[in-house]
């Protein structure tokens, strides 16, 4: 037993000796905070060398403790040298000879919600609005073939995407200042824009365009801010324009430009657009309403420049206007302002029929097979793996099918599998139209019968149209055209077939001139794998002849025949 | 009692060694692998480590690499909704330190292979008689190469990069020096590519060996290729001619393109090929996920057909043989030089996921070719430079409309000439970017316009301005140090763009 005890101590302290072992070959990791990363405040305190003056101003503005909580933020930080710049511009000597107030608003201005990465900065606004109410603009510059990311047209990114654990610090060499005119205002000190500024205040759009988002009764939100597409005193010059007196001599029909019916009113309100759109918005979108009621403008890029109103219409190219890039983009207190190279205004255009050939997409005319006659040519167009500008379906394919025989413009279609039921074909198809004059128009859609088709409801800006499409229906034989017409058919090409039929959905109000959206949905039947054959879409305005002109498989366009 | 007093020594001496077994250092000889000392002992064993250099070059991620960095940021690749959001950073101009599409990693890992081969092989000379010294050089010179192909693709795409020349075996020989200058590692691609060249050998025996693994023509059409990028157009003639006058490579007619689609494309190794990685049924290459199958993540741009090889709208039989059924399927957009199972305008069959073996094209004769036109331009032999795009054009059937016709006296417009015709050769091979940036960064960045224009093709619209002047600092043609790098060494820099 004596021994057994000995043995037992050897070994218990042989024991001790194995668990020292064990614990000391394992790391101690003890986790005691829930994130090794500061706040933004934390960031500042930890870096003073950089960011001292900018913590000053936090504490004294009373934000120090929100940024050092939790939350999501994005923010500009100017460093000790931009801070102290700035002291020196507003001969200042420290963040106490500010007033708290005056403080905050600057700190609110360098102030985002959400973490907006570098990736996110374009050549426009940041998709969030700053706390203190206006929008910080990015861009990058090239200087000396060095580039810098801009923000606000007023400091250089000196770090980006500074990760913290209440959001992203991005470091600036000046401190940011919010703009202090609105449009009006910015409008009407530009000594180059005096004739438009006396528009401005002779149309009362002065007194519209000079309140501030905050303090605008617009139960819309968007509707508070403003974009103003200026024509500067020379353009309107050139344009014949040389004073304020030849522009409402010109356009002032009523003689009170005040009234919103009077043409220098409307030509006024169609250089307003409602949000504030910079050039990069513009450019990202290919159409715009403006405060004329229904008038839209029209944008693109085109090599290294903004065009408005480049259209293309009744096939012929209108050129557009161009937008002054460097004097554009001018951040007011309630919108945006650019400066337009050219005159332009309100285009008054009467309906004119459109008969759109649906298998003559820009992307199907690069196809070898394109119109091709001696050949069956069937190409896929999978969703996802390639796409059409004016086309958008819901899921699988479409064909484009040359050689599809008599009846058909050009002797081409496309091919939609549609169905009301299944969820193998498509549920739905969206035409973007060609542009659309403002009017009334009746709608056609020339089709090849299939029997199994689906019934589909077809949609004009989301409104319904009057008659359901049905594609499995036949032409009436046998019956007088004019007869045809008043029952809703018609014969599109020359093929006498029943098996072609042009068939009308109703009447459709187009509201603004502009490019719009027809869909399609299936309601009833489940549809063929050999889909629906789609040839042409007329939109022939109410007061125009429905029955011609007609197309021919050949691409000879026939009109009505002279009596 | 003497049972339980044994039970206890051996339970103590099991605790005892188990949990011993948790330091390192008891333990010499690692448990999953060979040791150097037991190692390189007989040539067989050189042949195997040589190989090793081969098999890491198949790696998913180096061809992936390789394609991201010569195809993404220039204009005829497009994304789908499938690609990742660092594959859209880079396409759109916003690369960011932090994506991993910057980690060279792979590069290096197949570099420390070749420097193992470069350092130790020599040690079999003492162990095995029959191991020669000509062998040995020779198993070098493909070391030599693939290092230097391989420096030579991180001098394009990083500028400077670190030059680590020697064998890590162990933690303590990975050295932390930070980055060579632009200097240090041309001159290491130069000097490795000069002794490769005295040795690699001309033949390794079989056609699929001799594309698949470094010959002399690979040398000398490496060093062509890295001469012309600094402008050295002398010494990058002397080199393409090497392989020309060699007479062992030729251009295979195209005018049965499903044909040549199959010899070139699908089956690879064909008399136009100088060099390619071998993928085969046993290692695919990654591109069935990234090119292929329904969630591929990229096609071909929109103007790769519109502006690159065009249509012939009047006459269908009239085509450029590479285009629509080559290295795309017009009717999608599918890359499909490396989808495509058989090509041609009819009948175009997409390659399964267990047929995605297309080989990754390093070197085809045709580049040769383009690269002697491209220094003879320069040297003010125009005529004799067209003569050789000529050439290429009439073996594909180039279409009249992508014929610009250059004055045989413009440098500059022969060399853009050349600059579009590799684009339509050499689509999809990682070559496009690379191409851009050495006509673009030519006579202190004359052709910078040009590189702009492509790199806007994936930006979008609202983002041009910003994307344009970027990309007027030259520091941005070049990608950032991957953040764990930097983490790393506390020597290495960023590249001051992305500071």
């Amino acid at each position: 037993m004596e021994t057994h005890k000995k043995i037992s101590s050897n070994v218990l302290a042989l024991v001790f000796a194995c668990l020292g072992m064990i614990l000391g070959c394992v790391k101690e990791n003890i986790v005691v905070e829930t994130t090794e990363q500061v706040s933004i405040t934390g960031y500042f305190e930890a870096n003073p060398d950089k960011f001292s003056e900018f913590a000053a101003i936090l504490d004294a503005a009373n934000v120090s403790s929100v940024l050092n909580a939790y939350g999501l933020y994005t923010i500009f930080a100017p460093t000790n040298e931009g801070v102290r710049a700035y002291y020196q511009r507003k001969g200042k000597q420290s963040a106490s000879d500010f007033t708290a107030a005056e403080l905050r608003d600057l700190v609110l201005f360098h102030l985002l919600p959400d973490t907006i990465g570098t990736t996110a900065f374009t050549d426009g606004k940041l998709n969030r609005l700053t706390y203190y109410g206006q929008h910080l603009v990015t861009g990058v510059a090239n200087v000396g073939g060095v580039s810098n990311t801009v923000i606000n047209r007023q400091a250089n990114l000196v770090e980006g995407n500074i990760a913290v654990n209440n959001g992203i610090i991005h470091a600036i060499d000046q401190v940011l200042e919010p703009a202090t005119q609105t449009v009006a205002q910015l409008i009407e000190s530009n000594p180059d824009l005096q004739i438009f500024a006396r528009a401005l205040h002779e149309t009362g759009w002065y007194n519209r365009l000079n309140v501030l988002p905050a303090e605008n009764p617009d139960p819309d939100s968007v509707r508070r801010w403003f974009t103003v597409l200026v024509e500067p005193d020379a353009v309107l010059a050139e344009a014949g324009f040389p004073t304020y007196e030849a522009l409402r001599e010109r356009f002032s029909h009523t003689g009170n430009p005040a009234d919103p019916t009077d043409s220098l009113y409307l030509y006024v309100a169609y250089h307003v657009l409602p949000d504030a759109r910079y050039l990069a918005d513009i450019v990202s979108r290919t159409s715009h309403p403006t405060w004329a009621p229904l008038e839209v403008i029209t944008s693109k890029y085109m090599g290294q420049e903004v065009l408005i109103n480049d259209d293309i219409f009744n096939g012929m190219h209108e050129p557009g206007i161009g937008i002054d890039p460097a004097a554009s983009d001018r951040s007011a207190t309630n919108g945006v302002l650019h400066i337009a190279q050219g005159h332009f205004n309100i285009k008054l255009r009467s309906p004119i029929p459109v008969y759109w050939d649906l298998a003559d997409q820009p992307e199907f005319r690069r196809l070898p097979g394109f119109r091709n006659g001696s050949l069956v040519h069937t190409v896929n167009l999978a969703q996802g793996g390639s796409h059409l500008e004016a086309i958008r379906w819901e899921r699988d394919h479409i064909q484009y099918q040359a050689n599809a025989g008599e009846g058909h413009f050009w002797g081409d279609r496309i091919m939609i599998p549609m169905s009301g039921t299944t969820n193998i074909r498509n549920h739905w198809v969206e035409f973007t139209t060609p542009l659309l004059v403002r009017g009334r128009y009746k709608v056609w859609v020339c089709y090849r019968t299939n029997p199994r088709a689906p019934i589909m409801q077809g949609y004009f800006n989301g409104v319904p149209l009057p008659r359901t499409l049905n594609m499995a229906e036949y032409n009436i034989g046998n019956t007088p055209e004019g007869e045809m017409e008043a029952l809703g058919f018609k014969r599109h090409t020359n093929s006498s077939s029943n098996n072609f039929v042009g068939r009308l959905l109703g009447t459709i109000d187009v509201e603004t001139t502009d490019r719009h959206i027809l869909r399609f949905e299936g309601i009833a039947g489940g549809g063929d794998a050999n889909g629906t054959w789609w040839d042409m879409i007329h939109f022939i305005p109410v007061d125009m002849d429905q029955l011609y002109p007609k197309f021919q498989p050949n691409g000879e366009i026939v009109q009505r025949p002279a009596n | 009692m003497a049972m339980i007093k044994n039970i206890f020594y051996v339970g103590i001496a099991l605790v005892v060694l188990l949990t011993a077994s948790c330091d390192k250092w008891l333990e010499l000889k690692p448990e999953d692998g060979l040791i150097r000392e037991d190692f390189w002992k007989t040539k067989e064993q050189v042949a195997v480590a040589v190989n090793g250099i081969y098999a890491s070059l198949l790696e998913d991620r180096l061809v992936t690499n390789l394609f991201a960095w010569g195809e993404l940021r220039a204009d005829m690749v497009a994304y789908t909704g499938f690609a990742t959001i660092e594959e859209l950073n880079l396409m759109r101009g916003n690369m960011l330190p932090s994506n991993a599409l910057s980690h060279w990693g792979q590069l290096y890992f197949s570099i420390n292979l070749c420097n193992t081969v470069i350092a130790f092989a020599p040690l079999v000379l003492e162990n095995d008689p029959t191991f020669t010294q000509e062998q040995l050089a020779a198993y070098q010179a493909e070391a030599y190469a693939v290092r230097a192909l391989l420096y030579f693709y991180l001098y394009r795409t990083f500028g400077e990069v670190p030059l680590q020349l020697t064998p890590t075996y162990n933690d303590a020989a990975i050295e932390r020096k930070g980055k060579n200058t632009k200097e240090e590692v041309y001159a290491q691609i130069v000097s490795d590519l000069q002794w490769a060249e005295q040795h690699a050998p001309l033949s390794h025996g079989s056609i699929a060996k001799d594309k698949g693994r470094i010959t002399r023509y690979a040398v000398h059409t490496l060093m062509a290729d890295v001469f012309l990028w600094e402008d050295r157009f002398e010494e990058a003639l002397a080199a393409c001619d090497k392989v020309i006058d060699s007479r062992r490579f030729g251009l295979i007619n195209a005018e049965n393109q499903s044909m040549w689609f199959n010899t070139v494309f699908y089956e690879g190794n064909s008399n136009e090929s100088i060099f390619e990685f071998q993928f085969h049924r046993g290692k695919l290459n990654p591109f069935f996920n990234a090119l292929i199958n329904a969630n591929r993540r990229f096609t071909a741009s929109e103007l790769v057909m519109e502006e690159i090889y065009t249509y012939d709208l009047i006459n269908i039989e009239n085509y450029d043989r590479r285009g629509n059924g080559a290295a795309v399927r017009s009717s999608d957009m599918i890359i499909w030089k490396f989808a495509g199972a058989s090509g041609g305008q009819q009948d175009m069959r997409i390659r399964t996921a267990d047929e995605s073996f297309a080989h990754w094209f390093v070197y085809r004769y045709p580049d040769v070719l383009l690269m002697k036109a491209e220094a003879l331009a320069w040297l003010n032999r125009g005529a004799e430079a067209l003569e050789l795009v000529y050439q290429i054009r009439e073996r594909a059937y180039a279409l009249e409309t992508t014929d610009l016709n250059p004055s045989p006296n413009s440098a500059e417009d022969i060399a853009y000439f050349i600059l579009q015709e590799r684009a339509r050769e050499f689509a999809f091979e990682g070559k496009r970017w690379f191409d851009l940036l050495r006509y673009a960064k030519r006579n202190n960045y004359a052709g910078i316009n040009t590189l702009l224009e492509a790199v806007l093709v994936n930006v979008e619209a609202n983002s041009f301005n910003s994307v344009r002047n970027k990309f007027r600092d030259p520091n941005a043609h070049y990608l950032p140090v991957f953040v764990d790098e930097l983490e790393r060494d506390p020597y290495m820099e960023q590249n001051p763009f992305y500071r």
